[in-house]
């Protein structure tokens, strides 16, 4: 349970030491909130919602809905023998008795707004909300109706009468009284704050509407569910879970990632000239404190998940939006990245090869520890990388010291949560040749010849996080 | 959907007149057969098959929260707010950091109060409309496989909106709900309706105290007929509890300048200690008995931690401290008349201008079916508050248009004696004075207005009629009544189950080809004289399908 402290797992336990016997209660061994601080037992270890759903707090119990209707025809039926005049009085004292629950005002409304219109419907058998039911007296009367009277009378229609509104408590209608505001200030007045309700306890409550401890109630853990997935557009199964409960995998999983090439980056440190290995690369850089107004160098590595050799084309504003503004340049926005392959070729195919140090590698690529412009830095079978070239922006804080020292520390904090993150956004564009595959060709591309080429082209935003800007002292 | 039943039904024969077999149907005696069965399986008739696709979603949509459930159900399953919480990226964990959860967060520069709680504002010069996509989007999403848990299946959509929506909005919203989760049909309702509908009534004056704004609405047999809206609402009240707190806290010295508030904290206070002042201990008018009860406190102090302000504290304020913001946001009882402008007039003055403007008739039906909802009236006491105010006021000013009569004062009122002096001699000798031509009284001559209007006897005759059918519960007006509502979205679960067709239903593959410019031109559709006009078997037919509305919201 980790939705808030307040819900209480289903951990039934047992009041008796041991037994299995008498009455029980949900507690949370987490904030040893139980039910029985609302007043509520458990006569089983079992059906708790069965039980809870029939339990006010403080043990009352909710009459079922039958019930209810049973309680509902007596009170018609008792009206029904008073004299008029009385029934009035009779509903008005009903009134200020006891406030009615949400659920049972709803359950009002709807059984008489079920009466209102099936009142209404009647004279209506044909409204295209009648359900059409053999078993009803109505519909089968007009059925017989339809294949015996040809001796249609001339008689004045009568509009439906309109639906009236709700009159009594008993068919919904509560009227305000000002009773409950006073007892909620009240209540307020005697317990204080603690007595209420936090907003993330009355969030994840069942009934919004409550605001005072005694009110909580245990609800239920939310099932998890196992979905397929299919594509916006075109409804295509992107995944599908197996049917078996216990399994997590998947009888179709078609992820994106598997489709479109992966961007990662890392800085290109200096005192490591040959970033061979990318961890001890990264050792001796401190990404939570970028030096502002330097220029740093990155490096961009685009590794190609596509069985084909893909054309990258990058793209970058020049300047960043926001608050800080960085400035960053792509060295080498176009350029391809070679075809993946399958796993077992990549282990079983020359290892040392596999990394492509800047010596065996093709023409292009900057052999050297200079970093320049236009050339790609280094490749590999599936991947490449470039050279991003990154000029953290400065913090506006030079108006600080103008103000004095207490206009200094407000400008500190003017900067905003998460603003001094460096995040570079880059459109990325990939341009490819695949074959043609009868079930995925667009409609648009019909001409192109059959089992041939197919040119593609995928584009997209991605943002690069790289780290945090040190703000300058 | 009934189509083809009907046509199965009626195909080879000579219709009827449909007058015939209404009467038939509409006898009191003929025996019913309750309509609406919960389940539509049962009967082997071949109008079960249709009615199974006919599931339904209901939800609201409101600027912060979006409430999802099941028709029939008392509440909804959900409730998702757009909190910045909901906003973060993949792999963002730091909301589980405990140092992050002990520190206050700053509002971004120049931002708006509770700005990025809001799913929408109505004022769209700039709103990212790509942005509310994606968070609508998101937060369907979560209630779908979350709170739902329903299979593939397709449902229909019943939205209940705020009946002004910027069009543009709407657009997203339907988009969101026919491309992503492939609704076949979206019907909107309006929420001031659906408030009514939750109430039991047919006409109201519906005063939703929402987060940006308050709308008051009259709706009159299920029918908007005039609205107004003021800015006093959620948004004003917390924010004046913020300012409230932060005076209070820098008063005590216990604040460190620039260290405020913060939105969550202002929206906790305000919805766990916030109240509303109810004016019965200063006028005690003898009709809250139940009041005074030995437990009145004088005025207890009520302690407000505070845990993220920097150093940790405490606030302890007197109770009656905590209705003040309720004071000023919604009623602004310190500031003079002339001082407002027509977007923030204070909510009882709003209302009764509301009621003011309504024809005469619809005032006395509406003014005593006053319903609060929304998110605000939850304070304690606002209701009746409000509803004492409204009262108070149209106890004073009678329903006069004019604020000030000027040098006309003194006529206006000898008029007014007379009014009340007529009124009396009525009462004392009610047959004396029916009798117009009755020479004590020609001496002054009686102005139309105030002379004894006709008893029409057809009119009493057609009421006594009505009477018979309607308990006389419903009758009452012309006194100002409070009545509690279930709120829009139990009324749109109330409408769902009963398979009320809605004027504005918007179908899927006619929003997606032309969308919101699809819509019929005409503001509204009456379903009424067609269904008068309809025939046994008949529908309305295809071209009528075919065009769509958007009512209300076009």
């Amino acid at each position: 349970m980790t939705v808030s402290s307040l819900e209480p797992p289903k951990h039934p336990s047992t009041d008796d030491a041991g037994g299995l016997a008498g009455p029980f209660f949900l507690s949370c061994p987490y904030c040893h909130w139980s039910t029985l601080d609302i007043g509520v037992e458990f006569e089983k270890h079992t059906g708790i919602t069965q039980q809870l759903a029939r339990i006010k707090n403080g043990g009352q119990v909710v009459p079922s809905l039958k019930e209810r209707e049973k309680a509902r025809e007596k009170r018609r039926e008792a009206r029904d023998g008073l004299a008029p005049a009385r029934e009035d009085i009779s509903v008005e004292t009903s009134d200020a008795a006891d406030p009615t629950s949400h659920e049972e005002v709803f359950y009002n409304l709807s059984s008489f707004y079920k009466s209102q219109l099936s009142l209404g419907a009647s004279s209506q058998p044909f409204s295209p909300h009648h359900d059409i039911n053999f078993s009803s007296p109505s519909s089968f009367s007009r059925i017989m109706n339809l294949y015996s009277s040809a001796s249609s009378k001339k008689q004045k229609r009568d509009k439906p009468p309109p639906m009236r509104e709700a009159s009594s408590v008993a068919e919904g209608l509560t009227i305000h009284s000002s009773s409950s505001d006073h007892a909620a200030i009240q209540a307020l007045k005697l317990h204080g704050w603690d007595h209420t309700l936090t907003y993330s306890q009355k969030n994840n409550q069942l009934d919004q509407s409550i605001r005072f401890a005694s009110e909580l109630r245990p609800s239920p853990t939310l099932l998890c569910t196992k979905r397929g997935k299919r594509c916006r557009a075109c409804r295509h199964i992107l995944s599908k879970p197996e049917p078996k409960i216990t399994s997590t995998r998947y009888k179709i999983k078609l992820l994106a990632s598997n489709h479109i090439p992966r961007l990662s980056i890392r800085a290109l440190s200096a005192s490591l000239p040959l970033p061979t290995v990318p961890s001890s690369a990264a050792q001796g850089f401190d990404y939570s404190h970028l030096q502002p107004a330097t220029t740093i160098h990155f490096l961009l590595t685009v590794s190609n998940p596509l069985f084909e050799p893909v054309r990258i084309t990058l793209a970058t504003p020049s300047t960043i939006m926001g608050k800080v503004k960085s400035k960053v340049t792509i060295l080498c926005p176009q350029f391809d990245v070679g075809a993946n392959t399958d796993v077992w070729d990549e282990a079983l195919s020359s290892a040392p090869a596999r990394r492509g140090g800047p010596s065996d590698s093709s023409s292009g690529v900057a052999n050297s520890t200079q970093v320049e412009a236009g050339k790609i830095w280094e490749r590999g079978r599936n991947w490449t990388s470039i050279i991003l070239e990154v000029v953290p922006g400065i913090f506006e804080q030079h108006r600080g010291p103008t103000f004095g020292g207490g206009q200094r520390s407000q400008d500190d904090d003017d900067l905003a949560e998460d603003e001094d993150v460096l995040e570079i956004p880059i459109f990325v564009r990939i341009e490819y040749e695949s074959d043609v595959a009868v079930e995925d060709r667009a409609p648009g591309t019909e001409h192109t010849r059959l089992g041939g080429k197919e040119k593609r082209e995928e584009a997209f935003w991605s943002v690069l996080g790289v780290g945090r800007i040190k703000s300058l002292p | 959907m009934a189509t083809s039943t009907d046509r199965k039904v009626s195909v080879s024969r000579p219709r009827p007149t449909p007058s015939r077999i209404q009467d038939l149907a509409a006898t009191p005696e003929s025996p019913r057969t309750p309509l609406l069965r919960s389940t539509s399986s049962i009967y082997g008739s071949p109008g079960g098959s249709f009615r199974s696709e006919e599931e339904y979603i209901v939800l609201e949509l409101g600027s912060r929260y979006l409430r999802g459930g099941f028709p029939g159900e008392s509440a909804p399953r959900c409730t998702l707010n757009f909190g910045p919480d909901q906003q973060r990226r993949v792999g963002d964990y730091r909301q589980w950091n405990p140092e992050y959860a002990s520190k206050r967060r700053k509002r971004k520069r120049g931002e708006e109060w509770g700005r990025e709680y809001e799913l929408y504002r109505m004022d769209l010069r700039d709103e990212d409309l790509g942005l509310i996509e994606d968070k609508f989007e998101r937060a369907m999403r979560e209630a779908h496989n979350k709170y739902f848990l329903l299979d593939p299946k397709p449902r229909r959509v019943l939205l209940a909106l705020p009946p002004l929506m910027p069009r543009e909005l709407l657009s997203t919203f339907l988009s969101v709900l026919f491309t992503n989760f492939q609704a076949p049909s979206v019907t909107l309702l309006s929420s001031p309706i659906l408030s009514a509908v939750a109430a039991g009534l047919r006409s109201a004056l519906v005063i939703d105290m929402g987060w940006a704004e308050t709308t008051i609405t009259g709706v009159y047999e299920f029918r908007e007929v005039h609205q107004r809206r003021s800015i006093r609402a959620g948004k004003y009240l917390s924010e004046e509890m913020a300012k409230m707190l932060n005076e209070e806290l820098a008063k005590r010295g216990i604040a460190t300048p620039g260290d405020d508030i913060t939105f969550e904290e202002a929206e906790e206070v305000l919805s766990r200690v916030g109240w509303c002042d109810t004016l019965d201990e200063k006028t005690s008018n003898g009709e809250d008995e139940f009041v005074d009860a030995p437990e009145e406190l004088p005025d207890p102090s009520i302690s407000i931690p505070f845990p993220l302000a920097i150093p940790p504290t405490t606030l302890t304020l007197p109770f009656s401290a905590l209705s003040s913001p309720a004071e000023t946001a919604i009623f602004a009882s310190a500031t003079p008349l002339h001082d407002f402008d027509d977007h923030d007039l204070p909510l009882h003055i709003l209302a009764y201008r509301a009621l003011l403007s309504l024809p005469i008739d619809v005032r006395k039906v509406c003014m005593s079916r006053i319903i609060i909802t929304g998110g605000v009236s939850n304070l304690p006491g606002l209701k009746t508050r409000l509803l004492k105010e409204v009262d108070k006021l149209v106890q004073q000013k009678r329903w006069d248009n004019v604020k000030s009569y000027g040098s006309a004062n003194e006529k206006h009122e000898r008029l007014i004696r007379e009014r009340q002096q007529r009124l009396q001699a009525r009462t004392s000798d009610s047959t004396k004075v029916a009798d117009t031509t009755d020479p004590d009284i020609e001496s002054t001559p009686v102005l139309a207005g105030l002379a004894e209007p006709e008893t029409d006897p057809i009119a009493d005759k057609l009421a006594h009629l009505n009477m018979k059918m309607i308990p006389t519960a419903t009758n009452i007006g012309g006194v100002i009544r409070g009545v509690e509502s279930l709120g829009a979205w139990a009324g749109a679960s109330l409408i769902a189950q009963m398979r009320v067709k809605g004027i504005v239903e918007i179908e899927r593959d006619k929003f997606l080809q032309h969308g919101l410019q699809g819509a019929s031109r005409e503001k509204e559709i009456s379903v009424v004289p067609q269904r008068q006009s309809m025939g046994p078997g008949m529908r309305p037919g295809a071209g009528d399908r075919g065009s769509w509305t958007l009512g209300v919201w076009a």
